[in-house]
């Protein structure tokens, strides 16, 4: 426990001093910010560029826009960022040997593995809390009528997403020597989601149905039970990911 | 007592078998000279001491406690200074062995304490606050050294601490480490010699996975000590006479000669130095000096490596 506490203090420090949570912070609040803006401005925009004798006429933006925003751009672009920062999670630590002194210590492996998984969920959680704050308080100023449901639930759906790729990719670490190893086999974890979700019966409870179901939650098209066998799931196989990532890490020749 | 000991280790990379029922014992308050050639398996050993491999056979206890793989337990008795010891570069010294001190469960007021007396012993007092992206080879050896010996070990593994530093920088890393030796046995793993001379008390040569040497050094050169002995001459027609006497034109001997100095290795144990003596004195023959080769410790690993 105590080489949990430290180590996890450590990990901490080092995204803050190595600059990771910064960035990570910045991104997700840039996105924050714009999500609504775009929203509101695109129309305005192609109607500036439209030329005489084409008429393109758009609804008046609402709510829903921002958030398919916000949905798109978290999911894809901050997912991906997300990604790659903590590609080289364990694989930088392992080339260059700085583990192996703190192991020698007594730090424990398990130790190792849970607190680089925590403090990666920590920071997932505090910069999607970030960006939907903003998101949900400049939308409120500029769309103020606009009601949406099942908002939150949504956004926690997603979040449980953020947390099983990030335990796809402490397990991809552990068994690959390269964070492009690490992002490779993360990468086809969620293309093989995709392609299982081309089978209609599998939506149900395919995690990935917590990254693309999210719209359909918020115009309330998608019952929110619905996602309940996939919310079990995605909990599960992070659960098994994290187990084995701990079994494969101890059995490792260093 | 022994703080370490290896028994019938074995271990096998692919179909490169690296040790082949390697044996070691280090007594309590030594410095043991792990000696051998690039690639001999100190490394290999090393870390399978650390649990940091696996080994396909073979037992090794450390202070009584044996170390079993993938789990560090016996790693608390034990202090590692790597090779080329990595830290994070963000941190500085004081904040490394904080980390360290919280790992190992020190107390703050201990962690603080010790971390200061062991950056004053490695001479990196003045660079505590200096972030470690900065640092030299040196300057990181040293720190390795303090860190290593944040919890007061029983044992300190130094794998090749000195191999890639300047004299001045191998001087002082020696001299640390003899300064330690009073508090902790240390294993010293090395292909510099010279070092190995300067401090170690005992020796072990691993060559072709096993220990081919293993003792104290005043002991092993006594057991390789050969009868061989250096003469040397006022002049070299007096040398060349010497060499060309009939009485050492024998098989069992064997003669050098360069310049006025004749070099003699008697082969046969039968014969001793005062052979020698009594043919020096029978032709009236008086050397300037008369000398009994002592064994380096490099020419006995040369002849045990080979």
């Amino acid at each position: 426990m105590k080489g949990y506490l430290a180590f996890f203090k450590k990990e901490i420090f080092e995204y803050i001093k190595t600059y990771k949570l910064f960035i990570m912070l910045i991104v997700f609040a840039v996105f924050g910010i714009t999500n609504p803006l775009v929203a509101k401005l695109l129309p305005e925009i192609v109607r500036n560029l439209t030329t005489d004798g084409i008429i393109i006429t758009l609804p008046e933006p609402t709510a829903y826009d921002t958030w398919t925003q916000f949905f798109k751009n978290a999911t894809q672009i901050g997912l991906i960022v997300t990604m790659i920062l903590f590609s080289g999670v364990l694989s930088s630590e392992l080339s260059k040997g700085t583990l192996i002194n703190l192991l020698t210590k007594g730090l424990s492996r398990t130790a190792v593995i849970l607190s680089k998984y925590t403090s990666m969920a920590l920071i997932w959680t505090i910069s999607i809390t970030l960006c939907f704050g903003l998101t949900y308080g400049y939308t409120a100023y500029l769309f103020p009528n606009n009601e949406t449901s099942n908002l939150l639930f949504s956004v926690f759906c997603l979040w449980m997403f953020g947390l099983f790729l990030l335990a796809t990719l402490i397990f991809s670490a552990t068994l690959t020597k390269s964070n492009y190893g690490c992002l490779l086999m993360t990468g086809i974890v969620v293309v093989a989601c995709m392609i299982m979700d081309i089978i209609p019966a599998m939506h149900k409870y395919n995690p990935i149905s917590l990254a693309t179901d999210n719209m359909g939650l918020i115009m309330n098209s998608i019952e929110v039970s619905s996602l309940y066998s996939a919310i079990l799931i995605s909990l599960l196989l992070s659960l098994l990911f994290v187990l084995l990532s701990l079994a494969v890490f101890r059995k490792k020749q260093l | 007592m022994n703080v370490l000991e290896i028994n019938k280790l074995y271990k096998r990379f692919g179909d490169r078998e690296v040790l082949k029922g390697l044996d070691m014992m280090v007594p309590e308050h030594s410095i043991f000279g792990f000696i051998g050639k690039n690639g001999a398996g100190k490394t290999t050993t090393i870390k399978i001491i650390l649990g940091l491999l696996k080994q396909d056979s073979g037992t090794i206890t450390v202070c009584g406690q044996k170390v079993t793989y993938g789990d560090t337990k016996t790693n608390r008795y034990i202090g590692f200074l790597p090779d080329v010891p990595e830290f994070y570069g963000y941190m500085n010294p004081m904040e490394y062995l904080n980390l360290c001190g919280e790992i190992t469960g020190l107390s703050k007021n201990k962690i603080k304490s010790k971390s200061e007396e062991l950056l004053e012993l490695v001479g990196l007092k003045d660079e505590k606050k200096k972030k470690i992206r900065g640092f030299s080879r040196g300057m990181k050896q040293r720190l390795g050294i303090a860190q290593a010996l944040l919890n007061e070990p029983k044992l300190l593994i130094c794998d090749e601490p000195t191999s890639a530093l300047d004299p001045i920088g191998r001087k002082e890393i020696l001299d640390i480490l003899s300064a330690a030796k009073g508090k902790t046995t240390i294993i010293f793993s090395t292909h510099i010699l010279s070092d190995v001379e300067r401090i170690c008390d005992y020796i072990g040569v691993l060559h072709d996975g096993k220990l081919a040497l293993c003792g104290t050094l005043s002991e092993i050169k006594e057991n390789y000590r050969h009868n061989e002995f250096v003469l040397e001459f006022g002049s070299e027609k007096e040398a060349s006479i010497f060499e060309m006497l009939d009485e050492l034109k024998h098989p069992s001997i064997r003669l050098w000669r360069s310049g006025n100095a004749v070099k003699v290795l008697l082969t046969d144990d039968r014969m001793d130095g005062s052979f020698l003596l009594s043919v020096l004195s029978q032709k009236c023959l008086v050397p300037l000096k008369f000398a009994v080769v002592e064994p380096t410790l490099e020419s006995l690993f040369m002849e045990v490596v080979q």
